[in-house]
This record gives structure tokens, C-alpha cells and sequence, in this order.
């Protein structure tokens, strides 16, 4: 992503939570460890696009959006979604297709 | 020099002159061509049909790479595996976002509704991950460095050429988002 400092790309007031809901969707019966989407860091993404997919795709709200985008640009990553291995693997499909650098593991790797 | 996106009542309006729009196309074009596989004659039509490709391998141009990143970090056996069943569709839709993108932009004044604004973000993005991959853009410092090119009398070879370009596709495209989250996503 670009240098937070340019005027356009101010993101305001950083959203409360941080902590990510690891158990917002369910998981797949017998499946013991969810399998994780992470996207990664990059110096091109720019902050207004990344937020703009989070909320587009996973329709996240804004705050949440936001907050995952800024823990990409700060800690180089982050996990967006969690679930089935399917749902995994489509996410990071799809994160591919907006042209962001996302891979898919479970949980615990 | 084009007018950043605007959101108004019928949509995200946006103004170019024609030679921004020329290059703009042209980009798009060259980034549909690196995407396009050539077609292999003993290439079976019906995996063909629902997107596999057995025969995929790692791209060699990074930029490419970029475009169509492994899935599956620390396993290239895995990642390739993917890669098969999941890449020709990827390149696929990129491909027709960028020309849907290049169509979006035959005239010089346009209005484009939600779904049209993703598909030119989409397309404007991947050209900016292919440039940025040429002007070895890898860090924000890197990023920062080459932002002070905005005027064609700064450009004075290829590389600060497609730093000029590079700087003004992202000036299009943080307009468009900037008007986009401006009209769109649900609120908290």
C-alpha cells in the first residue's frame, strides 16, 4: 500500500476493535481447525481500494474494513476471514482477482 | 489533465481528454496481453471448458506473478496445485474486467454505476501492480521516492516515463475510490 502520509489516503479515527471474530462463521461439521485468509502487505494496494474490497466482498462494515486494512499496512498482515477450507479458498480466489496478495492455511500453521 | 472522479445523482461521473484515455486503454491492452496463455494444441477442450489448466506452471514474468499470486505460501507443491485448478479462471477475469474497463473509457465524459466503477478499480489496479512491478516498487519508501514524478519535464527517461504514468493511474484510481466509498458499503 502507499504511504499513509499523502492527504487523500488519512484514514481518521482508527476503529475500536482490533480483535478479529474468529468465530463469526461457522465452521464446517467435523472440521477441527478453521482455515484462515490472510492478506499481506504490499506497496502498491492502495488504502482506499483495500478497504473499499473488504467492505465489497466479505460485506464487512466500514470500521471493520478499516481496521483489517490498517493491520495489513501496519503489521503486514491480516486474517480476513475464517472458515471451511472451500470458503478459504474461494476467499483468497477471489482476494487474487481484486489484485490483492492473499494465501490461505489453517489456523493453527 | 482529467478531472478526478466526482460522485454525483446519476453516478460516479469522471472527464479525460482523449490522449489520457489512449494510454489508459493501451495499459489495459498491454496488461490483457501478458495475461493471455497462449493456446497449446494438444490442450484439452473440456478442462478448458471448466477452467483447469494441468499443465499451468509458476509464471516466469514477476509481474505476472504479482497479477496471479501462489495461494498457499511455504508449499510450492501446493501452491502449484492450486495454481491448476484455479488459474486459468483468475486470468480469465481479469482479462474481461480490463477490457470491460477499456470500453468504459471510449469517451471523454463518463457516468458509471457501482458495478462499473469496480470493474474500471479492478483494471486500473492490475495496471498499477504490473507497473509498479517494472519500476521495482517493493517498499513504501520506494513508493514515496518516485511520487515526486508528476510532470511530463520531470520525466526524463523510461523509468521516470512510467513513474509519470504509475503517478497518474493512481491519481485515477484514489479518485474513483474516493468517490466510491464515498456512495457505497454499508454503514456501521
Amino acid at each position: 500500500m502507499r504511504q499513509p502520509t499523502m492527504e487523500t489516503m488519512s484514514v481518521g479515527v482508527i476503529p475500536e476493535t482490533h480483535q478479529l471474530e474468529e468465530t463469526e462463521e461457522d465452521l464446517t461439521a467435523g472440521t477441527a481447525v478453521p482455515w484462515v485468509v490472510i492478506v499481506w502487505n504490499d506497496p502498491v494496494n492502495l488504502m482506499s481500494y483495500v478497504t473499499y474490497v473488504f467492505q465489497t466482498y466479505f460485506g464487512y462494515s466500514e470500521a471493520k474494513a478499516r481496521t483489517l486494512m490498517l493491520e495489513v499496512h501496519e503489521q503486514g498482515r491480516s486474517v480476513v476471514s475464517t472458515g471451511s477450507r472451500e470458503q478459504a479458498e474461494r476467499d483468497t480466489v477471489a482476494m487474487h482477482s481484486y489484485g490483492l496478495w492473499a494465501t490461505f492455511q489453517t489456523a493453527d500453521a | 489533465m482529467a478531472r478526478a472522479f466526482r460522485k454525483t445523482r446519476r453516478g460516479i461521473a469522471g472527464e479525460f481528454e482523449p490522449g489520457e484515455l489512449r494510454l489508459l486503454r493501451r495499459l489495459f491492452a498491454d496488461v490483457v496481453q501478458l495475461l493471455e496463455t497462449e493456446k497449446r494444441e494438444d490442450e484439452d477442450p473440456l478442462a478448458a471448458l471448466i477452467g483447469l489448466d494441468l499443465e499451468a506452471v509458476k509464471p516466469e514474468d514477476s509481474a505476472v506473478i504479482r497479477l496471479l499470486p501462489d495461494a498457499v505460501r511455504n508449499d510450492d507443491d501446493g501452491a502449484l496445485e492450486f495454481r491448476r485448478l484455479t488459474e486459468r479462471s483468475l486470468r480469465e477475469e481479469k482479462v474481461s474486467a480490463l477490457r470491460g474497463a477499456a470500453l468504459l473509457l471510449e469517451n471523454p465524459q463518463m457516468v458509471l454505476n457501482p458495478d462499473q466503477s469496480q470493474v474500471l478499480a479492478r483494471a486500473l489496479n492490475d495496471v498499477r501492480l504490473v507497473l509498479a512491478d517494472r519500476l521495482e516498487i517493493k517498499t513504501d519508501e520506494d513508493a514515496a521516492r518516485l511520487h515526486g514524478i508528476a510532470d511530463l519535464e520531470d520525466a526524463e527517461d523510461l523509468e521516470s516515463y512510467l513513474a509519470l504514468v504509475y503517478n497518474f493511474v493512481t491519481w485515477v484510481q484514489e479518485g474513483l475510490m474516493q468517490a466510491l466509498l464515498s456512495s457505497a458499503g454499508p454503514s456501521d
